[in-house]
Order: C-alpha cells, then structure tokens, then sequence
C-alpha cells in the first residue's frame, strides 16, 4: 500500500443514488454492516476505501464528525466491503435477515 | 414486524418452532442457486428428503451474473430445459474488442449452427432462471424454505450435523449439509474449511438492465428472431485494469456491466459504478445504447482464483459447491455451468454415500474425485496460471491495445509512404514500445499460459 496517496479525501466522481432507485429493496430494521474500530478510518486510513470500492455507495466520510456513515438500507450484498474493500479489514459484513435486503427483479 | 421477528405477509412455513411439522431431512443445502439448486433436484430426484434453504424472497432474488448459460451442461441436469425454461435469446455470435481510448480492434465468430436446438447458449436472468429452477426442484420433491438465512452450522463431534437458521427455534439436522453458499463463504469459513476468497483473486461486476424495443436490438446488434451476441471486451474498456466489460442482448433489454479484478480496484481507488459509465460512454458502446433507459443496478463479486484460493471441499457432513468452492473458468467467463456441474457432482456423491450409510469427510470425498475426473478440474488446472499471470502483466490491457491500434492504424491509413516504408515504421513503433525481448517472452508466457 506503499503507492497510495496520503492526501485529503477525494470523494467519489459519481453519485449512485439514481442507480439504487432502480433497485427493489426491503430494508431491514437494523444495520447487517459495521465498522469495527473508527479509530482507523479516521486515523489510519486517508483514502477512506470503502467510500471509492462499494458499487451501492453504501459507505460515506463525514469530515465534520470524522466517522464513516453507512446506508445500509442500499447495500447490494456483494461482499466487496468484506473482501478487500477495505484493505484494513475493519468492517464486519453479515447478510440481512432472510427475506430483508435487496431485490433482483432481473440479477 | 412481527414479535418473532419475520416479515409481515411472510409466506414462510418454519412458522413457530421449525422443529416441528416438517420432516427430517437427509440433506440440507444452502443455497438456492445453480449450484444448490442442481443438487437438491438430482438428490430429490433419487426419492431423498431434501430441503433448500433460501435468504431471499425467491431463488434468484439475490444472484446476478452477465449473463449467459450455456445448455449442454445445464441440459445433464435439467434434460430439456430449453424448452420450458425463461430464456431470453439464444447467443449465434460472440464478438471480442480490444478497446483503446479512440480506437476499437474487433473479432467476431457467428454460425448458424449456435441457432439449432438445442443452442449452445442462451442469455438470461439469473431472478427469473433460478426461480424456475427452483420449481424445477420443488416439484421433483425438494422442500424450499425461503426467507430464511442459515447463520451457523451446526457442528457436534467434529462433524457437521445441520444449520441454525435465523428463526426462532431454527435449527435443522441432517445427514448432510451441502453448502451452496455463493461467492461469500461464511460457513465455509466457519466449517473451517477455508479462510474466505482473497481480493487479489476476486472480480467485483457492476451490472445494468437496459431496456430498448426488440427490433432495435435487432437492428442494432444485426440479429434477427431470437438471435443474441455476447460481447466481450478488454483494455481501455476498465481503464486498463486487469478486466472486462461485457454486453449481453435480452429479448426487450440490454445487459452491460464491468468486472475487474478487486485489488486492483482498490488500489487504484477506481470506483466500479465509474468504470461503468466510462465504459458506457466509448462511442462504440453509446451508440450500441442510447436512447435506451435503465431498468436496473446489479453487483456481484466473482472468485476467479480458481485452485488458488479453493477450500477443502469435504468435510465430515459436508460439501461446498459452485461459488462458494471457486468454480469459475474466468477466462472462458464460465461459472453457473460449472455450478451445475458440480452441485449434480456432490449430488451423485450424496446419493452414492447414503446407500453405504456413510457422510464421513472420507466417504464423501468421492465428490473430490468426480470433479477430478471431470472438465471442472481439468479446465481449472489448465488456467491456473492465468490470475497470477495477469497479476504480472498490468501492460496487456493498456500497452498492448495502444500498440495494436497503432500499428493498424498506420497499416490502414493511405498517404504517400510506400507500404516497405510503412512496414519499417510500424516495427520501429513496435519497438519503441515493446523491446523485442520482452515481447517474445510475453507471447511464450500467453501461449504457456493458455494453451
């Protein structure tokens, strides 16, 4: 992770909110997704990774309060957060509940 | 909500305690996709009592790919599946791009005979395939139970004896549990079985749904009927990752989406839903797509480290299919067959260990040796080296598009050079690029690789 850029955070260049409004969803009440430690999005990791990785944008800096917001009702479950989305490791990815979640009319 | 915190309406039938009113099962499978889906059909097909166990509203309701099927395989499980099955077109042409920034280097291959029944592909979605491929299953006498995530395996005396599910009093015993888990494998991970799928071997896909009427399509993309192409296409198409973008042409829609190798994403902090647009966006594709509107956004990740990153697969009690034991041919961009294949595979197995009254790690490990035996293996074998090779060569994506594009470019373009003139210009362009050494050792290591 030598290459990587120690700079302020640049957010992602395209917003998906139109992209999600095209995608059913049953949220559930509670969140499936965690971060573990924020001490380390908010100290370790400049990039903030998982705001550029995660194709439903489910991740979310918020430089006023240094934390990582999380919209879990949007989460497509692909896993990426979990798998090298974060290259720190620091977020815990359950699915939903069965019968929450997202929806695939087409998948 | 309800008190025992199920979905109102929920049709699900482990209603109260799930011990109670259903039957004791000889298998479980997690998992209704191809994979899972695959073997509870064969295993219930042979008269076992078999249950699916199901996190979304309906078989399919989570999975995506491109996608095609492709019907030989398919047809060893499901005979004749092409003829009730939903099915968009059947694929008569495959076109692959090499892509760079203002140029695009085609290969296509069309015949008639991709059009006879049965054809060697079809393209389709996985939300309404699965789900009759569900009903497939069900009325060969697998018991489906959806709505419901299996959270933990139930493990006693070092074997793998059923699932905990996430209703109230939701444990189920079997025999033997069939993991069909998909790409995320945390009860593969909690059997101990493997430490998860690795970044460096994962592909992230983005997807949309496009929707453009039927005979647009078919002018479009020059098919006729039901006739459908698979396009493939590599280089400044996933802004020179290690990837592809795909289209795929549906009856009344468009699939088109990115996939590109994980790490590699990460690292170049890219995001995938850009890559998408972007490859929207080249004017070979937009004009392939516009006037079109979306209909919907898809992710999925895809194990593509094939025997690098597998998990053992027998355990005692269990077996892990399709996704979840890395069965993808990445180079061929084959996965649900392989996930048939080997969901009928530990089928077979199942079936093969019931009539000895034996579901040791050992006895089912003859699944092992069918897949073995079969093309799964062979086929992984055989590009094993692909993922690490790619891994070593980030050039062949960007570098060698733009030298190709030069080359033909010059080769194409008519002024006042005579052709040896030419000829001597594009070997000195080549060159400069690509010193004649490393291209000789980039063509042995291709040929070694794939061949």
């Amino acid at each position: 992770m030598n290459d990587r850029k120690n700079d302020a955070w640049p957010p992602p260049a395209f917003d998906v909110t139109g992209k999600l409004g095209l995608v059913k969803f049953n949220p559930d009440g509670s969140s499936h997704l965690r971060i573990i430690d924020p001490e380390v999005c908010r100290k370790v990791c400049h990039q903030k990774f998982c705001t550029h990785s995660c194709p439903a944008q489910v991740y979310r800096w918020e430089p006023d309060e240094a934390l990582i917001t999380i919209s879990f009702e949007g989460c497509l479950e692909c896993g990426t957060c979990r798998s090298g989305g974060c290259p720190y490791a620091n977020i815990e990815m359950r699915y939903p509940r069965g019968g929450f979640g997202v929806q695939y009319r087409f998948g | 909500m309800t008190a025992s915190g199920q979905k109102p309406g929920s049709t699900a039938y482990m209603a109260g305690a799930a011990g109670s009113g259903l039957p004791r099962f000889e298998a479980i499978v997690v998992g209704g996709g191809p994979s899972g889906l695959a073997a509870a059909y064969t295993m219930a097909d042979a008269g076992m009592r078999v249950a699916v166990i199901e996190r979304g509203d309906w078989s399919g309701s989570k999975n995506m790919m491109g996608g095609m099927i492709f019907t030989y395989p398919t047809a060893t499980v499901i005979p004749d599946f092409w003829k009730e099955a939903p099915l968009e077109r059947h694929i008569t042409r495959r076109d692959f791009w090499i892509c760079t920034k203002d140029a695009t280097i085609r290969g296509s291959y069309e015949t008639e005979d991709f059009g006879v029944e049965p054809c060697n592909a079809y393209s389709v979605f996985r939300s309404r395939f699965d789900k009759w491929l569900a009903g497939q299953a069900k009325a060969k006498g697998a018991y489906l139970i959806t709505e419901t995530l299996v959270e933990d395996l139930i493990q006693e005396n070092g074997r793998v004896t059923g699932v905990r599910t996430g209703r109230p009093d939701g444990d189920l015993r079997a025999d033997v549990v069939i993991l069909a888990e998909g790409v995320n494998t945390f009860l593969t991970e909690k059997a101990g079985l493997g430490p998860g799928m690795k970044s460096e071997y994962l592909a992230l896909g983005v997807k949309e749904i496009l929707s453009l009427p039927k005979e647009k399509i078919e002018d479009r993309f020059n098919l006729e009927g039901d006739q459908g192409v698979a396009i493939e296409a590599a280089g400044e198409t996933t802004a020179g990752l290690p990837g592809t973008g795909f289209i795929y042409t549906n009856r009344s829609t468009i699939s088109i989406g990115v996939g590109v190798m994980l790490k590699d994403m990460v690292d170049r902090v890219t995001e995938p839903y850009f890559l998408l647009e972007r490859f929207k966006e080249q004017p070979q594709v937009r004009r392939l797509i516009s006037g079109t509107s979306p209909l919907e956004y898809s992710a999925h990740l895809i194990p593509e480290g094939g025997l690098h990153n597998m998990p053992r697969l027998c355990a005692n009690g269990a077996l892990v299919v399709g996704d979840a034991a890395g069965m993808v041919n990445a180079v061929h961009t084959e996965g649900a067959n392989l996930a048939l294949l080997s969901g009928k595979m530990a089928a077979d197995t199942v079936i093969r260990c019931r009539g000895l009254g034996d579901y040791s790690a050992r006895a089912l490990s003859h699944y092992c040796d069918l897949l073995d035996q079969s093309l799964i293996m062979r086929d992984l074998k055989k590009y094993q080296d692909v993922a690490p090779f790619l891994a070593r060569h980030p050039q062949l994506f960007r570098l060698y598009p733009e030298v190709m594009s030069t080359a033909l470019k010059e080769l194409l373009t008519v002024d006042m050079l005579s052709k040896s003139d030419k000829h001597r210009l594009i070997a000195k362009l080549v060159h400069s690029e690509i010193p004649v050494r490393r291209l000789a050792r980039d063509i042995y290591d291709i040929w070694r690789t794939l061949a």
